[in-house]
């Protein structure tokens, strides 16, 4: 019997997937929940595993594809044994997956229709163009526009017309359309924003300047960006047009820290916890954040508002991207539970096994730029979050005892905070900070 | 009794054009025409643009060879027979009515001659010339009666010296002393027809400019050129008695400068009156109707040409658009296309190419400067003469320039007027560019042929954009 596999929904605001690897042959047989393809998100890397025992039979996208979510990319034979695939599964295995819609893929699902149909889905208005080259309707429309109408847009920095109806020449987006587009202020959502208006704190982007034409030399190479690096790269941007950044600088003594690791990390690893100074200063985070509200927060338009939970996002660095899975109610947890967590997570994602959820919901983060020696980094804010702390590496520094005048020797960290002045004052960020350093500092 | 979709009163430019349409779009057509002739065609093909047409390129060959010998081309004894011009504007028009005829039975369109008139619901009724009259059923009716010669009210019509445009056609002998009352598109086309012809020619004109309605800097242009070729010009000027007898006439005319006004008496032997025309709508059937025709006879229509009556819609010189044969037309295919159900937009009547067949001939499209100013816009011009261009020099007519009107925005195109040689031809490279809304730049990026005349309006973009470069 013939079972579809589709790509999963990888949390709700994952609309799409990458195929990354294929795990299994064309034949394999695969058990259920073992491994059967890597995929990447904007959100994530993850494996997915087999919902059912079979035999591949089919493999509807290639890697490099990115499909949306609900889309059949691979077919299972539950019946069949290992080795035993038909010809025509083969062909079908190389025709491109991409132009599946969600709603093709819901019908297929419970249709268990046959392969060669799946193979050759029926492109959708929503996909930017046909796997054959010819451009889409919205390509079409998006060309449909004046001459006048794309300096319009130009000037006022419309990317997309496409939202526009055009009331020209088969369909053409006139000037009297764009100008009506504008005055009725539609365009302030059509920039590349994917959320709701509401959501987005960035309404007031500039647009990047142009960067200047790269002249490429004989032994230069282009090298696509992946999703993530993709979606890092677009989040950056967007955070460094949306908030006013500041910043504010603490060394802290991490000595306290140190002997209450010394004392507590047998205890930690006899039950399977490996005690690390992330989980001290995620804790220490955590307590802040709710003596300091006002940092545990976000920018909604004119709005401010105060998050609930106290989720602490901690960066981990992957080997060529950065993911940041998310510490739930820190403020709730022991630093045992910081530290499992911390641990968990971790691994994790270094082993692509997180969950889209689990890097979801951060309302603060930490980002560690010690692990190479570096005194401290200068972090951008996770938006829409309102502030991200950054340390250094945690050195023996000479400290000068500030009542005693006394010369010492102390294991040090410089943490550096980047906060939206929107938002938050020098004073508040500078208090913040100093509530972290005493609980660190004061760590029994 | 024959079930149409569509009855066509009147067969000119918006009547014929329509019929054919509605044919093409599957509708069973008949179109009403009271031409006495039975020819088909209208003002447009009778009176109108062709024979005018004919007589100007009489005057422009004559005018040509005249000059022969500045190009090495020694005609002697160059003279005009009028007898033939009227053969040659005799041919053309049959020509061309025939044309109309054949294209009627092509597309099996009904012909019914005689008088149309709206006679009920759903009825059109045809009054023959021998006043027997028959009852067309119809779902829809386009009225496409068109215009005829205004008459002002002081000037008596009936002395053969004085002449309306349909009149002046038929003139055998060229007139001594042409006096034209209107220097608008049909006075300058006349004038210019007769002063090359021979005649000695006075223009008269109320408003301070000829061709009003043209860009100021245009209407400049012409007046020179008209001066200058030996025409006498009065703007400003008024024509308050014209006593007219068998042998000429006799005009008092009131002249404006300033705050001085001056009167002199012109004696001459011609009058033409080209003082505009009116729209024929006193006998339509529209009383007892929803149709509303205004005060000056115009009738009422929204965007789609619609009357207040239902399924009765109106085009061309009947409606209050620009009365010109090719917006008719344009109006003719939107009715049409609006009762066949096509959805159609409506006409941009900001974008109707104005040709005036004089010499040097005129044509605009879109705004003058000045309209562009009072509508606000940030206004730029670039103005390129005729006399920079190669293909100018070689037909040897240099007058005129070409005249870019840009927002400076957006570099917008607002408007394009050219003065000079072929300017009727050349406006539709503006027509169109406006049509798909170009900027400047877009004008400028096509490459114009060399040479050409066409090259002038590349350069004005150029110079709209601060680097003419022939100049």
């Amino acid at each position: 019997m013939r079972s579809e596999v589709v790509m999963p929904q990888m949390g709700e605001s994952v609309t799409e997937g990458t195929v990354t690897a294929w795990l299994k042959e064309i034949g394999d047989f695969v058990e259920r929940d073992e491994p059967l393809f890597e995929i990447t998100t904007d959100k994530v890397d993850a494996e997915v595993p087999s919902p059912l025992a079979g035999v591949l039979v089919e493999r509807l996208a290639k890697v490099g594809d990115t499909v949306e979510i609900n889309t059949v990319v691979a077919v299972l034979d539950t019946e069949a044994k290992a080795g035993e695939v038909s010809a025509a599964s083969h062909e079908a295995a190389s025709a491109p997956a991409k132009a599946a819609s969600a709603s093709s893929g819901a019908v297929s699902a419970s249709s268990g229709g046959s392969a060669t149909a799946l193979a050759s889905p029926a492109p959708t208005t929503t996909s930017a163009a046909s796997s054959n080259g010819v451009p889409s309707r919205e390509e079409l429309r998006r060309t449909r526009s004046t001459p006048l109408v794309r300096r319009i847009a130009q000037e006022h920095g419309i990317a997309d017309l496409s939202p526009i109806e055009g009331s020209g020449m088969s369909g053409r987006v006139t000037k009297a359309d764009i100008m009506a587009f504008i005055e009725s202020g539609a365009h302030q959502g059509t920039n590349g924003s994917t959320g709701p208006i509401a959501s987005q704190p960035a309404q007031q982007t500039r647009q990047a300047p142009a960067a200047p034409p790269i002249t490429l030399g004989d032994r230069d190479r282009y090298e696509p960006l992946g999703p993530q690096r993709a979606a890092i790269a677009e989040h950056m941007t967007r955070s460094r047009a949306t908030s006013a950044h500041a910043h504010t600088i603490h060394e802290i003594d991490f000595s306290a820290v140190f002997k209450a690791r010394k004392r507590m990390k047998a205890e930690f690893e006899e039950r399977g916890v490996k005690l690390t100074y992330t989980a001290f200063m995620v804790k220490a985070v955590a307590d802040a954040l709710r003596a300091f509200p006002v940092v545990n927060a976000s920018l909604d338009g004119d709005q401010l508002v105060y998050r609930g939970d106290i989720n602490v996002g901690v960066a981990v660095a992957l080997e060529a991207s950065l993911i940041v899975p998310v510490v739930r109610n820190v403020d709730e947890l022991s630093l045992l539970g910081v530290a499992r967590s911390i641990n968990d997570l971790a691994e994790r994602a270094r082993k692509k096994r997180l969950k889209p959820d689990e890097v979801r919901g951060g309302t603060f983060t930490l980002s560690n730029h010690g692990i190479f020696g570096a005194e401290f980094g200068v972090p951008i804010i996770n938006q829409p979050q309102t502030a991200i702390i950054s340390t250094g590496a945690i050195k023996k520094r000479v400290v000068v005892d500030q009542k005693t005048d006394a010369i010492m020797v102390r294991p040090t960290a410089i943490f550096c905070m980047s906060f939206d002045h929107r938002t938050i004052d020098g004073a508040t960020a500078d208090a913040f900070l100093a509530h972290i350093r005493t609980t660190l500092e004061g760590w029994e | 009794m024959s079930q149409y979709d569509v009855v066509v009163i009147g067969s000119g430019p918006g009547g014929y054009v329509a019929a054919i349409h509605a044919a093409q779009s599957g509708l069973k057509t008949a179109i009403v025409e009271r031409e006495p002739t039975e020819r088909l065609g209208g003002t447009c093909l009778l009176r109108g643009c062709i024979p005018t047409k004919a007589m100007l390129h009489t005057a422009d060959m004559l005018e040509t060879l005249k000059k022969g010998d500045e190009i090495g081309v020694m005609a002697s004894d160059v003279a005009l027979d009028m007898a033939k011009m009227h053969a040659y504007k005799a041919k053309v028009v049959k020509k061309n009515a025939g044309g109309v005829s054949y294209l009627m039975k092509k597309n099996k369109i009904d012909v019914h001659l005689g008088h149309g008139r709206l006679a009920g619901k759903g009825k059109v009724s045809v009054e023959a010339a021998d006043g027997k009259t028959q009852t067309l059923s119809t779902k829809n009716v386009i009225l496409a009666t068109g215009s005829t010669c205004f008459h002002l009210p002081f000037i008596d019509m009936s002395p053969a010296r004085v002449l309306d445009s349909d009149g002046i056609l038929e003139l055998e002998e060229v007139p001594e002393h042409l006096v034209v009352i209107g220097a608008g598109a049909v006075g300058t086309e006349f004038a210019s027809v007769f002063l090359r012809y021979g005649s000695k020619v006075t223009l008269i004109e109320m408003a301070p400019r000829v061709l009003p309605s043209e860009d100021h800097e245009v209407c400049a242009e012409a007046e020179k050129s008209f001066k200058k070729q030996g025409m006498t010009v009065l703007t400003s000027s008024k024509v308050t008695d014209v006593k007219a007898d068998d042998k000429g006439v006799k005009l008092v005319v009131e002249t404006k400068k300033g705050d001085k006004t001056s009167s002199q008496t012109i004696e001459a032997s011609h009058l033409l009156v080209a003082a505009g025309r009116a729209p024929r709508t006193q006998d339509i059937g529209a009383k007892g109707t929803k149709i509303k025709i205004n005060d000056r006879g115009v009738v009422e229509v929204d965007e789609f040409l619609r009357t207040g009556e239902p399924g009765v819609y109106a085009i061309g010189d009947i409606v209050n658009t620009a009365w010109l044969a090719h917006v008719a037309s344009k109006e003719g295919i939107l009715a049409v296309d609006h009762i066949a159900g096509k959805n159609p937009r409506p006409i941009n009547h900001r974008l109707v190419p104005m040709c005036t067949y004089c010499s040097p001939e005129v044509a605009s499209v879109g705004l003058s400067e000045e309209a562009a100013k009072e509508a606000g816009y940030d206004v730029k011009t670039g103005v390129f003469p005729f006399s920079a261009i190669g293909k100018a020099a070689i037909l040897n007519k240099t007058e005129g320039f070409v005249k870019i009107v840009a927002d400076k925005k957006y570099d917008e195109l607002l408007g394009l007027h050219i003065i000079g040689p072929k300017a009727t031809e050349l406006i539709t490279e503006g027509t169109l560019a406006m049509e798909l809304e170009s900027t400047i730049e877009e004008l400028l990026m096509t490459i114009h042929p060399h040479p050409t005349l066409a090259e002038a309006v590349a350069e004005a973009a150029h110079a709209a954009m601060g680097h003419a470069i022939h100049i």
